[in-house]
C-alpha cells in the first residue's frame, strides 16, 4: 500500500474526482466565471455608478475575494483553477503561438510584488470599493494583461511572474489542506518521458512524416518519438516537476500535470496545512527559499499588507492621516497615503523583521546571512497573513453574501424594465455583525496558532539547542501583528473614501 | 535528455518559429488594440449616477454629523430650480453605504408643508453614505435625487 492510499484524494472521490480528471473540466469553470466577469465589465461601465447597486463593485469586492480566501483555507488554490482571465489567452494560443521566452532579469517575484503593491494602493487612493467605473477599469486591465502577456510570452508567464492575485493565492495556498502532487514517487523513479512537465505528445505517424524521416527513426526509442510528436496535452507551464515539487508555491491548480502524467500518479492529496513552509528542500520551479528574497517582500506585503488594509477601515486611520496633515501640510491624498504604505510595508517590516533575524542569527550563533534569516523565518508569518485576510474579507462576505441577490433583481429590473427575478430583496444582507466577530477573531487566533507554531518549527530545525532564544523574536512579531489586527477588526467599520478634505 | 527541471525545456520551444515580423505586426496590433480600449473606457464613464434634472433638495441631520447611534432626525426640502417647493405628496428615502455588500436602510417619511419632508432613519455602520430620494412628480414623472451623506460617525 503507497503513501497515497491511505490519503484522501480528491480527484479519487466518485463525482467531483472525475469531473476534475475530465480534459474539459478547467473550462467548464472558467467559462461561467468569464461570462459572469463579462456581466460586471457590462454593468461597470453601463449600469447605476452606485457601488452596493452594481454588480461590479459587490461581486468583485464582496463575494470574489470573500469566497477566494475561504475557499483557499478549506481546499486550496480552486480560484487559480477556475481562473477566468486564463480563457481569452487559451483560446488565442489556439491560433497564435508565443515567441518570446520571459525575460531572465524578470523571472522572480518583483514585477507581481509591484502589482500586488499598486493594486492595494489604488484601492486605497481611488476607493475602488466605492466606484463601479473604475472596478471596471482594473477587471478588464486584468484580462487584457493575462491576455497580452501570454499571448507573447512562453508558457505561463502572467500567473508565475505578473499575476497579483495569482501569488496572493500561491502564498495562501501553503496553508491549505489539499496539494497537488506525486501519489507514489516511486512510480516517478522509473519514469522517462517526464509528461508532468514537457507535457504529452502524440506519437510519430507516417502521415507526418515522408518516408526518408521515417527511416531515420528508432522506433524502439520512446524519447525520440515522445519529443518529436505533437503535444496534446500540456506539461507544467510553471515548471514545477512533479518528484521535485514541493507544496503550493506556483501552482495554479491547473491539473495539467494530472491529465499529462501516463501513470495516473498525480493527485489531489490532502497534507498538513502549513507544513510546507517549514521545509527546506530545494523547490522545483522556485529553488532555494531561503535565498528567494524576492519570495520574502511578497509575502511582507500580504502580512502586513493584510493589516494596513483593514486598518484602512476604521476610524483611527483618519486621525493618523489628519495628524500626518498637520505636521507635513500635505492636503491631498496621495502623498498621505503612500507616506502610510511606505511606513506600513517597508519601514516597520524592515525594522520588525531586521531585528528579529538579528537576534535570532546571534542567538543561535550561525554563520549565516541576516538575508537567509529573514528569508526563512518571515514565512512563519503566512498563517497569521491569511488569518487577517480572512477576518477582513470575511466580514464583508459574510455580512453581505446574499446581498447579490437583490441586486441581481434589481439589474434585471432596471435593464429589462420588467421584474424577471422578482421584486429586489433589500432586506436580504448576510450574518449580522455580533455574531461576524467571533468568527474573525477566530480566524485571527487560527492564524496566530499557525505561525507560532510553524515559527517553533523553523527555529528549532534552526537552532535546536536554543529554540526558545530563536524563536522568541517571531513570535514577538506574530503576537504584535495578531494584537493590531484584533484591535483593528474590533473597532467600529468606517469606511470612507475622501478623508482629507474633510 | 534535457533538464525537465528548466525554464527552456519548454512545450513551446517545439512550436515552429514565425518569423520576426510576425512578432512585430502581433506587437503594433496589441499596442493599437490597447489605446483604443484604454481611449474607449477613459471617454465613456458615465458623468453622474443618478438624474434628477433641476430638481433641488435640501437634507438636514439631527444630529449632524449623524451617527450609528440610535435613529438620526432626517428633514428634506424639495423645490425645482426657481426655489418653488414641489407639490408631491410621497417622498421615498433610501440611505446606502458607497461599500457594496451592506444593506440599505429605509426612512419613512411624513409630510410637514408644501415640499416637506421629515422623518427618522437608522445608519447602521460608520463610514460614507449616500441617500435617494425617489418620489413622483406631477405629470407622473419619477424622479431620483442622490444625496452624499459622508462621515456618518460609528458609536
Amino acid at each position: 500500500m503507497s503513501v497515497s492510499d491511505r490519503r484522501f484524494d480528491l480527484l479519487r472521490v466518485p463525482v467531483v474526482g472525475r469531473f476534475l480528471r475530465w480534459r474539459w473540466s478547467r473550462a467548464a469553470m472558467q467559462t461561467p466565471l468569464f461570462l459572469i466577469s463579462a456581466v460586471m465589465i457590462w454593468h461597470a461601465f453601463f449600469g447605476p455608478q452606485l457601488a452596493p447597486k452594481n454588480l461590479a463593485t459587490l461581486l468583485a469586492w464582496v463575494h470574489f475575494r470573500g469566497l477566494v480566501v475561504l475557499l483557499l483555507l478549506l481546499g486550496g488554490n480552486f480560484f487559480c483553477m477556475a481562473c477566468p482571465f486564463m480563457l481569452p489567452r487559451q483560446l488565442a494560443r489556439r491560433f497564435i503561438s508565443p515567441q518570446w521566452t520571459w525575460p531572465r532579469w524578470l523571472r522572480n517575484k518583483t514585477p507581481a510584488l509591484i502589482l500586488f503593491v499598486g493594486v492595494l494602493f489604488v484601492y486605497e487612493w481611488l476607493d475602488l470599493w466605492s466606484d463601479p467605473w473604475a472596478t471596471g477599469i482594473l477587471i478588464v486591465g486584468y484580462f487584457a494583461a493575462a491576455f497580452f502577456v501570454d499571448l507573447f510570452f512562453k508558457r505561463a508567464s502572467f500567473c508565475k511572474f505578473v499575476c497579483p492575485i495569482g501569488q496572493f493565492n500561491f502564498l495562501a495556498s501553503s496553508i491549505s489542506p489539499l496539494e497537488v502532487t506525486v501519489r507514489d514517487p516511486n512510480v516517478c523513479v522509473n519514469c522517462h518521458t517526464h509528461d508532468c512537465i514537457a507535457g504529452t505528445h502524440a506519437p510519430l505517424s507516417l502521415a507526418n512524416f515522408d518516408a526518408t524521416s521515417v527511416a531515420l527513426i528508432d522506433a524502439s526509442a520512446p524519447a525520440m518519438t515522445h519529443t518529436c510528436g505533437k503535444l496534446i496535452q500540456r506539461g507544467c507551464e510553471l515548471d514545477l516537476y512533479q518528484p521535485r515539487k514541493v507544496g503550493n508555491l506556483d501552482c495554479t491548480f491547473c491539473l495539467d500535470c494530472v491529465h499529462a502524467c501516463p501513470h495516473d500518479n498525480v493527485g489531489l492529496l490532502a497534507r498538513v496545512p502549513a507544513e510546507e513552509i517549514v521545509s527546506t528542500e530545494i523547490r522545483s520551479g522556485i529553488g532555494n527559499l531561503d535565498r528567494r528574497t524576492d519570495w520574502s517582500w511578497l509575502i511582507v506585503v500580504f502580512v502586513f499588507g493584510a493589516v494596513l488594509n483593514a486598518f484602512a477601515m476604521i476610524s483611527p486611520v483618519y486621525t493618523v492621516e489628519q495628524a500626518f496633515v498637520r505636521a507635513t501640510g500635505f492636503d491631498s491624498k496621495l502623498p498621505v497615503l503612500a507616506a502610510l504604505f511606505a511606513f506600513a510595508l517597508l519601514i516597520e517590516p524592515a525594522i520588525l523583521l531586521g531585528i528579529a533575524a538579528w537576534l535570532t542569527r546571534k542567538t543561535a550563533d550561525a554563520g549565516v546571512s541576516l538575508w537567509m534569516v529573514i528569508n526563512r523565518f518571515t514565512r512563519s508569518l503566512v498563517p497569521l497573513g491569511l488569518g487577517v485576510w480572512l477576518a477582513h474579507y470575511g466580514f464583508h462576505f459574510l455580512t453581505g453574501f446574499l446581498t447579490f441577490v437583490p441586486v441581481a433583481q434589481y439589474t434585471v429590473r432596471t435593464t429589462f424594465g420588467v421584474d424577471y427575478l422578482g421584486a429586489p430583496l433589500w432586506r436580504l444582507g448576510g450574518l449580522p455583525q455580533s455574531l461576524v466577530l467571533p468568527i474573525e477573531l477566530g480566524f485571527l487566533g487560527l492564524g496566530l496558532i499557525g505561525s507560532l507554531g510553524v515559527a517553533w518549527r523553523i527555529a528549532a530545525d534552526f537552532a535546536p539547542f536554543k529554540t526558545l532564544k530563536a524563536f522568541a523574536p517571531w513570535a514577538f512579531i506574530a503576537v504584535l501583528l495578531f494584537t493590531s489586527a484584533c484591535w483593528t477588526m474590533s473597532q467600529p467599520m468606517d469606511m470612507r473614501g475622501t478623508f482629507v478634505a474633510r | 535528455m534535457d533538464d525537465p527541471n528548466s525554464f527552456l525545456f519548454t512545450a513551446g520551444m517545439f512550436a515552429s518559429p514565425k518569423t520576426s515580423r510576425a512578432s512585430r505586426l502581433q506587437l503594433a496590433f496589441a499596442a493599437m488594440l490597447a489605446i483604443f480600449a484604454a481611449n474607449f473606457l477613459v471617454g465613456c464613464r458615465p458623468k453622474t449616477p443618478v438624474h434628477a434634472g433641476s430638481l433641488l433638495a435640501t437634507v438636514q441631520f439631527e444630529p449632524n454629523p449623524p451617527t450609528t447611534h440610535g435613529p438620526v432626525k432626517l428633514s428634506v426640502s424639495l423645490s425645482d430650480a426657481a426655489g418653488k417647493p414641489l407639490q408631491i405628496d410621497q417622498l421615498e428615502v433610501e440611505g446606502d453605504m458607497n461599500h457594496a455588500g451592506m444593506t440599505p436602510v429605509f426612512a419613512h417619511l411624513h409630510k410637514t408643508g408644501p415640499g416637506q419632508f421629515a422623518g427618522e432613519i437608522q445608519f447602521t455602520m460608520g463610514g460614507d453614505w449616500f441617500i435617494l430620494l425617489t418620489g413622483q412628480l406631477p405629470g407622473n414623472t419619477h424622479f431620483i435625487k442622490k444625496i452624499d451623506v459622508p462621515g456618518v460617525k460609528p458609536q
